[in-house]
């Protein structure tokens, strides 16, 4: 069933990389193929792949239950809020949050947890802007 | 000799200070990733290399770096097959089967020395075979016009589909979704925009690292978070023993021919550490037979074959990678994914004109392998005891490092929400029994395949028939049926030994 859902995305993709492919206006050409030539071979390989796999889906081995699902909505919310906050709040405030809430979600205790992403955090930042020279940033809300 | 003088060129430039401390942070950390189940070498060098280019390594630095980390986790996986009957790698899955049994019995200590020194001698084997054959093969390959590259990559990609993954169809799928993804931005031939959707992040292409650091690393976030159970996996105790000069006398001959397997399966494209240990395993079974079989229940034989197989394949995978610019593995694909990102393209003209990056990275291995060797015998406690670190501390640092890296590359937020929108992306592929590694393989090889296809098409005019011109084709054509053909005879003797889902993550 997975498989057939995902047959019919892929179908539906590899069509508008062909039809993206003949609105490509190209001005000029010095050779033969030219940039549609490519894609429009992939898309029809895909294509026939896609119509292949609904044809012969694979079983349904994913058990995907309630529980699962609100975890992993969870987790992608919170990977969205870091990319969000990463540099309005700047680094240091959240890693703070997003490595708590992850080192909760795997278990730990919640002060502990917070506790360690506080030192994990801290740590990182100067380790990261000292040694390493690298682009982290402070925060748009402290004036970085 | 020509192949000694290049050799003392590579010593030169891996003995410097530099090159000496990354081949040991590699190794050491390699050896650290392999061993913590969930993150393997693939992910380890995804994580690493945005930090490596952000950092401003030179290109020989970075890659001694980044090889350090494949080549060290392929050592590390044993580790936690051994003791916790849990691969820490997709490579080490066939040392659970005997590692574990002997650790039971209290031959823990035996069991990691033997594997350790397994791991050594499968690497140098395949190390001196690399040294043989890399020069060769490049000096072969300079022969390669535009429609033999294209030739080859249709043969690379023949052989991932019907060797990797579960079934043929989605590793072709998975290669097309690479290619498709390496077709975004401006097409170097006439400047069009290609499927950019009028975003101008995607004017100059997906940036590979998003897309390795999203599918593979943010989808194993998501995976470990799925499987999460508490962490009360018992270590079994390492105990007293120690390995016997008798031990390796024993084994001598089944690492000489576990490691060739490996290298040749290592070189094929690809291919990697899973399927070469799988076949190794299953070859030394058979000559086992009749011969005092203990397979499974702890024979230091079908120890000592798959950890010899798995680190042959390693060194085998960078082969194709360094003279072809095809890569041999996933992981592999990945390194040439940071070669092509410091302006180099790897192919047969590297080992002429850039010798400090082909012959430095021969050169570090050598010394890299040592170093593994010496930290996975006297100082094997150490990872013994990281091994118990809770995921609860290890997945933020992940996380963390996934978020710094790529944004590190441009200061872009744009790249961090289009790698978590990738990372679900990469998960549900990963739910579907996809493999990833094509995919990495198809966004690496895309372009290359696309200019060589436009540039042979030129050169006939708009003839197709040049593509199967010339005798290189027809052997490339010859192997490719090959490849076609025989894997299905293989996969029908893989699937009685290994899950379906184990060459995913390779």
């Amino acid at each position: 069933m997975y498989d057939r859902i995902f047959a019919g995305v892929l179908l539906v993709l590899s069509g508008l990389v062909a039809w993206a492919a003949t609105q490509l206006q190209v001005p000029f050409q010095y050779e033969p193929l030219g940039p549609k030539a490519f894609p429009l071979i992939l898309s029809a390989l895909m294509a026939v792949s896609a119509i292949w796999l609904a044809v012969k889906p694979g079983s349904d081995s994913w058990q995907m239950d309630k529980a699962v699902l609100i975890r992993i909505t969870q987790a992608l919310a919170i990977l969205l809020a870091y990319a969000w906050m990463y540099d309005r709040l700047g680094f240091i405030t959240a890693t703070i949050i997003v490595g708590g809430v992850f080192s909760w979600m795997f278990g730990e205790k919640p002060l502990r947890a917070g506790a360690y992403s506080l030192v994990l955090s801290v740590c990182s930042y100067f380790l990261l802007t000292t040694l390493l020279q690298l682009n982290v940033p402070a925060g748009h809300i402290f004036g970085g | 000799m020509d192949v000694l003088s290049y050799l003392a060129t590579g010593f030169a430039v891996a003995l410097t200070p530099l090159n000496l401390g990354l081949v040991l942070l590699g190794c050491f950390l390699g050896t650290l990733i392999g061993s913590l189940p969930g993150i393997g070498p693939i992910n380890g060098v995804a994580i690493l290399l945005p930090l490596a280019y952000a950092i401003g390594l030179p290109p020989e630095s970075a890659l001694i770096l980044l090889a350090g980390v494949y080549y060290g986790a392929e050592y590390g996986g044993r580790i936690s097959s051994i003791l916790l009957n849990v691969p820490g790698d997709a490579g080490a899955i066939m040392t659970t089967l005997d590692g574990y049994p002997m650790a039971k019995r209290g031959e823990g200590g035996r069991a990691l020395a033997l594997s350790a020194v397994s791991s050594f001698v499968g690497s140098m084997i395949a190390l001196i075979l690399m040294v043989g054959l890399a020069p060769i093969l490049s000096q072969f390959a300079i022969r390669f016009g535009p429609s033999e590259y294209v030739m080859l990559m249709v043969f690379a990609f023949s052989c991932l589909a019907t060797m990797v993954g579960s079934r043929p169809v989605k590793t072709l799928i998975g290669a097309l979704i690479g290619l498709v993804l390496a077709t975004v931005g401006i097409d170097s031939g006439t400047g069009v925009l290609r499927f950019t959707m009028g975003i101008p992040n995607f004017f100059d292409g997906v940036d590979f690292l998003v897309v390795v650091i999203g599918i593979f690393a943010i989808s194993e976030v998501l995976v470990l978070l799925e499987q999460w159970v508490k962490n009360d996996l018992q270590l079994t105790p390492v105990g007293k023993s120690f390995i016997s000069v008798a031990d390796i006398m024993k084994v001598k001959w089944v690492l000489v021919r576990s490691s060739i397997i490996g290298f040749l399966i290592g070189v094929l494209p690809g291919t990697g550490a899973s399927i070469a240990s799988a076949v190794a395993y299953g070859t030394e079974k058979r000559f086992a037979e009749g011969n005092d079989d203990q397979f499974g229940n702890g024979d230091i034989r079908g120890l000592a074959a798959p950890e010899a197989s798995n680190n042959a394949s390693a060194a085998g995978a960078m082969v194709p990678m360094l003279t072809l610019g095809i890569p041999g593995s996933g992981t592999t694909a990945i390194l040439l994914g940071a070669l092509l990102m410091f302006n180099i393209t790897p192919g047969p003209l590297l080992f002429e004109q850039q010798p400090q990056i082909a012959w430095g990275l021969i050169a570090s291995m050598f010394i890299g392998n040592l170093a593994l060797l010496i930290m996975n015998l006297p100082m094997i406690g150490i990872f013994v005891r990281l091994l118990s670190i809770r995921q609860a501390y290890l997945v933020p640092v992940i996380v963390m490092l996934t978020f710094v890296g790529i944004y590190s590359i441009h200061g872009d937020t744009f790249d961090l929400f289009f790698m978590t929108i990738l990372g679900i992306f990469g998960f549900i592929l990963r739910k579907l029994h996809f493999s990833l590694a094509p995919v990495i393989l198809g966004l690496v090889l895309g372009e290359v395949l696309e200019e060589n296809l436009r540039r042979a098409l030129a050169m006939s005019g708009g003839e197709w028939s040049i593509l199967f011109d010339s005798p290189i084709s027809y052997v490339l054509l010859g192997a490719t049926a090959v490849v076609l053909v025989v894997p299905t005879l293989v996969s029908r003797w893989k699937k009685q030994r290994i899950p379906d889902n184990v060459a995913a993550t390779d």
